[in-house]
């Protein structure tokens, strides 16, 4: 069994864990893509189906673990792992929806809403007094490119007429630039794509609770700044993956052994376990971070009943909304506002990207 | 600045909008000279339409109340301190009121009440300093 096998097949338990977690990082006040108010947050039926689910996916996960590791052994195939990785999600998000669909008629037959008074408030000194973007977190991933640009371009006189590149294993290809500089397109689509996601992330609007606007807007200010040097570091250690590819592609060094796509893969596994630990520590939006300030104003209202923009509890749409990413429902991080055409334009920018170096690569006879 | 709208409520939310930051302007936390988010950033933290945003900036520009500007962006034009209003806008202003107290007093509300009302609602109004002691000495006797 071979080292890139092993770390194919770390992604299902990986993958697992990670899905079994999310109900922990996300709000109490949205419980499986359902917006609940604060006082029924600790409802029984909300207790009951977070442990039914963490018991189910638990269990999903052991066997599809269990499962990926007979077809390591057994078969030694890719494909079959990927079969199991997509089993995996599609079997967790179906306990997802089981929690769900229990918890919106436990929601609408005792009418947790009626009465209450549904706010949103936002807090004007995010726009008049916004955050900075730490730009000098984003160079080290910078560096990074332009070592791998140099190294390649003072390395490619010397390269053979065909050269072995690539991530999924040896394939001999022609000589040329494309080829050649395949790993630094790479760095620069995954520099480019999450530093202009961060960008659109940090214009979005801020994650903040209707009940204690100005101390979860603090809460937001601290976990937007943690999330994106941990995002920054996650992408220079990804350009760090491609740089050692590309050394060995260059022939600049020799690692015997490794594959590709462990040498790929292991930075990025040490970036997604940091990301994972620092936003698991904060929560969705900082709801677990220390933000209490004496003095801070609180709101009377509770949060807005805002299910009907959400699909599945997991796609916003709402057509009325001119924000481009809102924070994601489920887990940690930010999704799309699909019912915003700018949206489906960036969607179609990140599809068509790697795409289009595809097709340049394929013209160029890769 | 907290600005807090009830989307489903039976004010208009640029009503609303403009209402919040009417009100902030009176208590002092957004003086004259102080900025405010864009139209089009105010829309996406509230999650409505850029036209409601642009509605509610529109009557607060009427009123004199907002500068809006291209580079400027959007800017508290005056407050307390800024002088007296227009005497157009002063009474225009003693016709609403004079329905709004109508209301309370169609509605069999004491005058009593009233005036403590009206006293309980300006208690955080950041008038100058010479006009509230003004107000307090005519405030002792409703």
């Amino acid at each position: 069994m071979s080292a890139g096998m092993v770390a194919v097949g770390l992604t299902v338990p990986v993958i697992g864990a990670l899905m079994c977690a999310a109900p922990a990082a996300t709000r109490p006040t949205v419980q499986f893509g359902v917006r609940v108010p604060r006082e029924h947050a600790a409802a029984p039926v909300i207790r009951r189906e977070r442990r039914a689910y963490y018991w189910r996916t638990a269990a999903i996960g052991a066997c599809c673990t269990a499962a990926a590791a007979v077809a390591m052994q057994g078969y030694g195939s890719w494909w079959l792992i990927t079969i199991i990785r997509m089993l995996l999600v599609a079997a967790d998000l179906g306990c997802f929806w089981v929690a769900r669909r229990k918890i919106v008629a436990a929601k609408n037959a005792n009418e947790w809403f009626a009465g209450l008074r549904q706010t949103i408030v936002t807090d004007t000194s995010w726009r008049t007094d916004p955050p900075c973007f730490p730009v000098r977190w984003l160079i080290p991933a910078l560096a990074v490119v332009a070592a791998t640009a140099t190294a390649g371009a003072l390395r490619y006189p010397a390269l053979p007429a065909h050269i072995a590149i690539g991530l999924s294993g040896p394939g001999h290809r022609p000589k040329s630039v494309v080829s050649a500089f395949s790993m630094v397109g790479g760095q620069l689509y995954v520099t480019i794509l999450w530093t202009g996601l961060l960008v659109i992330i940090y214009r979005s609007r801020p994650d903040i609770e209707a009940a204690d606007p100005a101390a979860s807007t603090l809460r937001y200010r601290r976990f937007l700044a943690t999330y994106t040097r941990a995002l920054l570091t996650l992408i220079a250690l990804v350009d760090v993956g491609l740089l050692l590819v590309a050394l060995r592609d260059w022939q600049l060094v020799r690692l015997p052994g490794i594959s590709s796509a462990v040498l790929a893969m292991l930075p990025f596994a040490a970036g997604v376990l940091l990301l994972a630990a620092v936003t698991i520590r904060a929560g969705q939006g900082g709801w677990r971070l220390n933000g209490n300030v004496r003095g801070l104003a609180k709101a009377a209202g509770a949060e807005r009943d805002d299910d009907r923009f959400w699909k599945g509890g997991l796609l916003y749409v709402n057509r009325d909304d001119p924000g481009i990413m809102v924070g994601a429902r489920f887990g940690i991080g930010w999704t799309f506002n699909f019912g915003n055409p700018t949206a489906w334009l960036v969607i179609a920018g990140i599809v068509a990207a790697p795409a289009g170096l595809a097709a340049i690569g394929a013209a160029a006879g890769m | 600045m907290l600005l807090s709208i009830e989307p489903d409520g039976p004010v208009p939310i640029y009503q609303q909008i403009r209402d919040r930051i009417v009100e902030a302007i009176a208590l002092g936390r957004q003086p004259a000279g102080s900025p405010l988010p864009s139209t089009r950033q105010l829309a996406v933290d509230l999650g409505v339409n850029f036209h409601t945003v642009n509605k509610g900036y529109d009557l607060l520009r009427q009123e004199g109340l907002l500068r809006l500007g291209r580079k400027s962006g959007a800017v508290v034009r005056r407050d307390a301190n800024s002088g007296p209003p227009d005497p157009g806008w002063a009474l225009d202003w003693t016709g609403r009121l004079g329905t709004l107290l109508a209301e309370a007093a169609a509605q069999g509300m004491p005058a009593t009440d009233i005036v403590r009302g009206c006293q309980a609602a300006m208690a955080d109004f950041a008038f100058p300093a010479a006009s509230q002691e003004a107000g307090n000495g005519s405030g002792s006797s409703p």
